[in-house]
């Protein structure tokens, strides 16, 4: 690496809570593992999180690889510009999302080297054995990502697991559609276990897999539950820590490490809030991150707000998931683990549905911001468009504007950067941004 | 002869094409319902058989992009935000209602803008599978029947097979008109210009379709008495891209010196290429042909062999028109934010090289302001098509 290209020197960021300081040492963990699991020859697969097969790889004992984990660590480490020039020096547009353009510099960089690239953070991303990518509502480069990854591994097959959900219609109702979707995911899921079982030839532990299904189930409520206690006042966990406890949520689904971290956090976030133990000790503005992926290299602006007297103690990023328990069927019964998993996605999907359908002209997205600011007893929200992902930041003005129809006028901020791409960041601007906010924040407060 | 001085189907062309939903709003003054749409991936013969006039919301490249930013991201593709300024500017006032495909993501994650914010009498989402196998496609099937019946529902009747059928022969015929038209262009040099197609695509999908097919006949009929141009011969070219529905660009090029003779666009080649099969049941056929037919970079193809032959299964299609069509290059263009087609680009042009076919590769706007910069790129690839 050149002299120029060597990442910033940043400061450690202060966390609130001792689990979330503890998710680095996880996160390189996971990567050695995989980095390890190639030197013994285990199959690996690329895989994307929010993607429903986190019990399958793991009951098949495959080895995933979270390629977006990878490209947010390159970001964080501030790393990912030399991977995103090279993707753009083969012709990917830098307008496309820069995890996926992280992901192909990289890739296409290694292969051609043979061996990992010059300093790789924490080692690298090794060549999988699958790429097991998802045609869904989500989001256009889960199907499109590891085509593109083919160019440059071409032996590298790849599964394309299609998981739609219900759209959130007025014209039809939607529990009438809940049956096909989960026909179809059922069947999609099954050519996902057909296609691992010959392409590895490691087969599907079906007594496992039952195991695992429960486990999810137990680990969803367990974390509503221990993400419920930060309504405290002062609240002792904000959603800069949030951005790391996300980690066992996306990457460790499905393993008892999972369970058993939520399990410590429930506990640590009891005892702060028995002590009076708040993310900062004059907490004057509560904030809710009520959209958008955050910027992995600017994560020290949550601790800016901080220093402004606000907190977090609620965000709707990586929250994907639902109370089991307040579905509006007993998933229980669904003993058919992969028919479990179908009804689990699609009811995790449609959560809000039945919830905004009560409240004239709203819409899940409103009706969820509404709820958590009524639970949290939040004062304004905060925003962040990602400029290369339209997955989850396209409808960010709308729903605010829709939240002031239908609910109230409340301060807001908008950020405006990328997930990695760090050359869309200005820092003065953005903590000017985040002043001009406060003082929103403050007049209201006054009113 | 150009259209300029037609008063045959070219001249008609020009009228609807300038005046792009004039007659749409004619239709509504006489008591018709116009159901507005975007993109191809629209299932166009249910909408004519629950007896409205389906019209495609078309963008503008000379009107910058103003009221759009208000509630919609700028993050989202160009052409997208072009459709909804012009929408949210009232260019489109007489809709009834709207279709929104899951085409891609700055469709779909838009829809709920759209929605909410024209508030139309009608809206519906089509939750297009993006895989294209089997189940997928039982799937599309459940889908569009699920749309069929929220349809039937509005108008208070349901849509027969009887009225799904004779859309579905009537919009086949329709197709075919378009590519007796796209024949016209094999000659060298073409009877018909680039620019002078894009037109007449973009006037047919602002009509009903069966006034569509009389305008494209009264095209053929026209463009048949031409007589072939003497002088120098043109580079010929196809473009291909997501969706262009504004002849600029396609002039650009030809006015660099060169004639676009075939496509894989929408509308265009790629959009008109599939029929819908006319026996069995009428939303199978429709189904199978939008979900299988049209061979977008939004849908996944799942790989049959190995990677080569998996490139041939992706854009063999294009090698085989640009072959079909004596092309010397293709203009592989593509917006900014358009994810599907964004991530085709390397293994496309790869593909289309080792097939001995020169490409060069844009990325755009949607707006008239990048006219400078292309042209260049344009004229030099035009120069470099030439010394070959």
């Amino acid at each position: 690496m050149t002299e120029e290209k060597k990442p910033e020197e940043r400061k450690k960021r202060r966390t609130a809570t001792e689990a979330a300081a503890s998710i680095g040492p996880m996160v390189k963990a996971m990567i050695t593992d995989v980095q390890k699991a190639r030197e013994e020859g285990k199959p690996i697969a690329f895989t994307f999180i929010a993607c429903a097969y986190d019990e399958i790889i793991r009951a098949m004992d495959i080895v995933p690889s979270w390629v977006e984990n990878y490209a947010g660590i390159c970001g964080a480490k501030r790393d990912a510009q030399r991977f995103l020039e090279r993707a753009e020096s083969l012709n990917f547009s830098r307008s496309l999302c820069t995890y996926a353009l992280c992901g192909l510099g990289f890739d296409s960089w290694r292969e051609e080297l043979g061996e990992m690239p010059p300093d790789a953070p924490w080692g690298g991303q090794v060549k999988p054995t699958v790429m097991l990518g998802s045609g869904q509502i989500l989001c256009d480069p889960r199907n499109k990502w590891f085509q593109a990854a083919q160019h440059y591994m071409p032996d590298v097959p790849v599964y394309d697991v299609s998981l739609p959900y219900p759209a959130y219609a007025d014209d039809y109702d939607f529990h009438e559609t809940e049956g096909y979707y989960v026909k179809h995911i059922v069947e999609q899921l099954r050519g996902l276990i057909d296609f691992l079982e010959e392409q590895t030839g490691h087969k599907m532990d079906w007594a496992r897999l039952e195991e695992l299904v429960d486990l999810v189930d137990r680990t969803y409520d367990l974390i509503v539950d221990t993400y419920d206690l930060r309504r405290a006042i002062p609240t002792p966990m904000g959603t800069g820590d949030a951005m790391n406890t996300m980690v066992p949520i996306q990457f460790m689904m499905a393993t008892q490490q999972a369970y058993d971290f939520f399990t410590n956090l429930n506990a640590e976030l009891k005892d702060k809030i028995a002590r009076k133990e708040g993310v900062i000790e004059d907490e004057k503005y509560r904030l809710i991150w009520g959209g958008g992926l955050p910027s992995w290299f600017a994560l020290g602006d949550f601790n800016y707000f901080n220093s402004k007297g606000a907190v977090f103690p609620v965000e709707t990023t990586y929250r994907t998931l639902e109370s089991t328990r307040d579905f509006d069927i007993d998933l229980k019964k669904i003993k058919d683990p992969l028919e479990h998993i179908a009804w689990r996605w699609v009811k995790t999907w449609t959560y809000w549905y039945d919830k905004a359908r009560k409240r004239p002209g709203s819409h899940p997205d409103v009706e969820r911001l509404i709820q958590y600011i009524e639970d949290f007893k939040i004062d304004g929200i905060v925003m962040h468009e990602a400029f290369s992902c339209r997955s989850w930041h396209v409808g960010l003005i709308w729903q605010l504007n829709h939240l002031k129809k239908i609910y109230r006028d409340m301060p807001s901020l908008i950020l405006e950067s990328d997930i990695i791409d760090i050359s869309s960041y200005n820092e003065a601007d953005t903590r000017a941004r985040i002043d001009a906010f406060i003082d929103t924040l403050e007049a209201v407060k006054d009113r | 002869m150009s259209a300029e001085n037609s008063t045959g189907g070219l001249a008609i062309v020009d009228k609807y094409y300038q005046g792009y939903g004039s007659r749409a709003r004619e239709l509504k003054k006489q008591g018709k319902q116009i159901m507005g749409y975007l993109c191809a991936f629209t299932p166009v013969e249910i909408i004519t058989a629950a007896g409205f006039v389906p019209f495609r919301i078309k963008g503008d490249v000379n009107e910058p992009i103003t009221k759009a930013d208000t509630e919609m991201e700028t993050i989202v593709c160009p052409l997208v935000r072009s459709w909804f300024d012009m929408s949210l500017k009232g260019k489109y006032e007489f809709l009834d209602g709207l279709v929104i495909s899951h085409a891609c993501d700055s469709m779909a994650r838009s829809k709920d803008i759209w929605k909410y914010t024209l508030g139309l009498p009608y809206f519906h989402f089509i939750d297009t599978s993006h895989a294209i196998d089997d189940s997928s496609l039982d799937f599309f099937v459940s889908i569009l029947g699920t749309f069929r019946k929220s349809l039937g529902g509005f108008i208070g009747q349901e849509i027969s097979d009887e009225s799904l059928a004779q859309a579905i022969r009537v919009y086949n015929e329709n197709r075919q008109r378009i590519w007796d038209l796209y024949e016209l262009r094999k000659s060298d040099p073409p009877l018909l210009s680039g620019a002078e197609m894009t037109r007449v695509l973009v006037a047919a999908m602002g009509l009903p379709v069966q006034e569509s097919i009389k305008l494209l006949e009264g095209v053929i009929t026209e463009v048949k008495q031409r007589q072939p141009a003497v002088g120098a011969k043109l580079p010929r070219i196809m473009v291909v891209g997501a969706e262009v529905d504004d002849a600029a660009f396609i002039e650009l090029i030809e006015d660099a010196g060169a004639s676009v003779v075939t496509d894989d666009l929408c509308p265009g080649g790629r959009e008109y290429r599939a029929f819908v099969k006319t026996e069995g049941d009428p939303v199978a056929a429709i189904a199978e042909r939008y979900l299988r037919g049209i061979m977008c970079g939004r849908s996944y193809v799942e790989q049959k062999g190995t990677y080569p032959e998996y490139l041939e299964q992706r854009f063999g299609h294009i090698a085989r028109a640009a072959k079909e069509y004596n092309v010397d290059g293709i203009v592989l263009y593509i917006y900014k934010y358009c994810d599907p087609f964004g991530f085709e680009v390397p293994a496309m042009k790869s593909y289309l090289e080792a097939q001995g076919i020169q490409v060069l590769y844009l990325e755009d706007e949607y707006s008239m302001s990048t006219v400078g910069r292309l042209r260049t790129r344009i004229q030099a690839f035009l120069e470099m098509l030439g010394t070959r």
